[in-house]
């Protein structure tokens, strides 16, 4: 137990994650070059290379070495789950979804393309996200590849985030329980989280044991995401978010402090963040930090 | 030539590859929960009077080539599948602002514009899942459905499809062979690779499916072109709408029907290196013929 405490101070999660998401970086700025038409590529970029904490691609790449692969195998797959994240974000801020103008401090896709060219380059993103795994992944044999590529497009597809997103949509203004809440987060957020990590585990070599115990960590900490991000909400200020507070109250929008209370949404998220803690258990726990450490990190994040 | 396919009953093939292709595509999308994103998924995919060209150019490239249709079945579905996810999108209010498409009312019309951006988003991942899934391992070794896959996603892609469209909509003016290419000749293309690449072609023959599908693919609209200038003609539409996006419009109706035949020729020059595979070859040949020709339609056909 000491032990186990002494590795999860030692490790320098921050450390870890600016590196990766350099790597990351680098690797999303190689993988789509400006191409004809420009126009549609430069909005491409813009969106996939807008920053943020890559916290998807980090757990692909972390899944794989913790299954014993070479980062590198996951390389493109990591940079395909960015992919993916960033298309449905550029979709979701369209006009005739959630009509949003600005993201990440930065003018959205559409308010600086159009939105003819944000739909387009969302889609070009879709699918080059396939296309990038199946050319550019080097290492891994051919099945490990097809069977990655089929979870991923199952984790984003009508049974995952689509999923989540149309559950959502369609629950706008309506008094929901909390099995349907859990759905619209398992799908709309925890499925991509899910994805990021199975083909990582795939990509590394890891057994079927071994990917279903990182999927079921997934699940939990996309949900553990969710209710962290709903506490927040209304118990900071917004200066602390750096984001408007208390938008869930003014919005009436269902949440887990509404539907738990916060004393019951805090033992919630700790529960979740055990969950996801024990299926790293009888992973060697060195190779388990980064995992564990992301776990802690949106478990306890203030913003 | 002429006399080659005229041996051949293209319309009972076709037929019954469609009807095959229409069922297996309805297997392959079970309503489920939440229903409403796969009724909007089931509209655009088995809209009725929907021809099928691209599955049955890609089963007929496999079986030339020796392969047996069972293995090119999940990825013809598939190329409906992302074909129609590029359709849904292309007529949104911000795209082509289309209110129909096949003789029914556009998607986003019926399911709504967001409904409409997510049925395509579920659909481009679909088509590549059901390849994966239902591809049977025995008949096509996984290098070769990687292959497979890397085609669809390049064909639709942004320097696919989705650069013809968007040339489309912004331009340069004069970038209607730009457009005809991307637009129309890519689906062709693929199709027909991708059949060949189930089957295992080499190299030569790879390329030569390359340049018989793109050809057709724009022989085809071309023709459309043509047709409808043809229609029009009798009938009041807002020509200078058009012209900027019709083959006619924008070169006249000689100088199309000029490409036309010369789309014609390339496609059958293209089969040629088939020969030895004999008879095997009619069903791709009449389908040229078709294109040009539009020799018979179907009778559910809007």
């Amino acid at each position: 137990q000491l032990k186990q405490t002494h590795m999860e101070l030692s490790f320098d999660f921050k450390n870890y994650m600016l590196e990766k998401a350099d790597l990351v970086n680098q690797a999303l700025n190689d993988a789509v070059p400006v191409k004809n038409p420009p126009k549609i590529h430069e909005s491409m970029r813009y969106s996939l290379l807008a920053g943020g904490k890559r916290v998807r691609p980090v757990l692909c790449l972390a899944a794989c070495a913790l299954v014993g692969g070479e980062e590198s195998t996951a390389m493109p797959a990591a940079c395909a789950v960015e992919m993916i994240h960033t298309m449905s974000l550029m979709h979701d801020d369209l006009p005739c979804m959630d009509n949003d103008d600005f993201r990440r401090g930065k003018p959205t896709n559409h308010m600086v393309y159009g939105e003819e060219v944000a739909v387009l380059a969302g889609d070009a993103l879709l699918s080059f996200a396939f296309e990038h795994i199946a050319t550019s992944t080097k290492g891994v044999s051919s099945d490990r590849i097809l069977r990655a590529i089929g979870e991923l497009a199952k984790c984003i597809g009508s049974e995952g985030l689509v999923a989540g997103q149309v559950v959502d949509i369609c629950s706008e203004g309506a008094d929901v329980g909390v099995d349907h809440l859990e759905f619209i987060h398992l799908h709309k957020t925890a499925a991509l989280l899910e994805g990021s990590v199975v083909l990582g585990a795939i990509m590394g070599g890891g057994s079927d044991v071994e990917i279903e115990k990182l999927r079921k960590f997934a699940r939990s900490i996309g949900l553990l995401f969710q209710v962290v991000d709903d506490i927040l909400d209304v118990t900071k200020s917004s200066e602390e978010l750096g984001k408007t507070a208390g938008k869930d109250l003014v919005s009436d929008k269902t949440t887990y402090p509404k539907l738990l209370g916060i004393d019951k949404s805090r033992e919630f998220a700790e529960e979740l963040k055990e969950e996801a803690i024990e299926q790293l258990s009888e992973f060697d726990q060195r190779k388990a930090a980064p995992l564990i450490a992301l776990a802690n990190y949106i478990a306890y994040r203030q913003n | 030539t002429s006399s080659v396919s005229a041996n051949f009953d293209l319309k009972t093939y076709w037929s019954t590859l469609r009807e095959e292709i229409n069922q297996k595509l309805d297997e392959a999308i079970p309503v489920k929960y939440p229903a409403q994103i796969y009724e909007s998924m089931r509209y655009s995919v088995l809209a009725e009077g929907a021809k099928r060209a691209p599955p049955v150019m890609c089963v007929a490239a496999c079986e030339l080539l020796g392969g047996n249709r069972l293995a090119a079945f999940p990825t013809a579905c598939a190329l409906e599948m992302v074909h129609a996810a590029s359709l849904i999108h292309d007529d949104l209010p911000c795209m082509d602002d289309d209110p129909s498409r096949r003789g029914q009312p556009s998607n986003h019309t019926v399911f709504g514009m967001d409904m409409a951006i997510l049925a395509g988003d579920a659909l481009f991942p679909l088509g590549f899942r059901h390849i994966v899934s239902h591809t049977p391992t025995n008949l096509v070794p996984e290098t070769q459905l990687l292959r497979v896959i890397n085609e669809i996603a390049r064909a639709v892609g942004s320097t696919g499809m989705a650069a013809g469209q968007f040339v489309d909509l912004e331009g340069p003016a004069n970038a209607i062979d730009f457009i005809h290419e991307k637009k129309y000749g890519e689906m062709g293309e693929c199709s027909a690779v991708c059949g060949g690449l189930l089957a295992g072609a080499n190299d030569d023959e790879i390329q030569r499916l390359r340049r018989y599908g793109r050809a057709v693919g724009i022989l085809y609209q071309v023709v459309d072109d043509l047709l409808e200038a043809k229609s029009s003609k009798t009938k009041l539409v807002d020509a200078e709408e058009k012209k900027e996006k019709s083959y006619v419009g924008a070169y006249g109706v000689e100088k199309a029907m000029k490409v036309a035949e010369d789309l014609r020729a390339e496609a059958k020059n293209a089969l040629e290196g088939f020969e030895k595979y004999g008879e095997k070859v009619l069903p791709l040949y009449s389908f040229v013929d078709y294109a040009a020709d539009r020799s018979f339609s179907f009778s559910d056909q809007v």
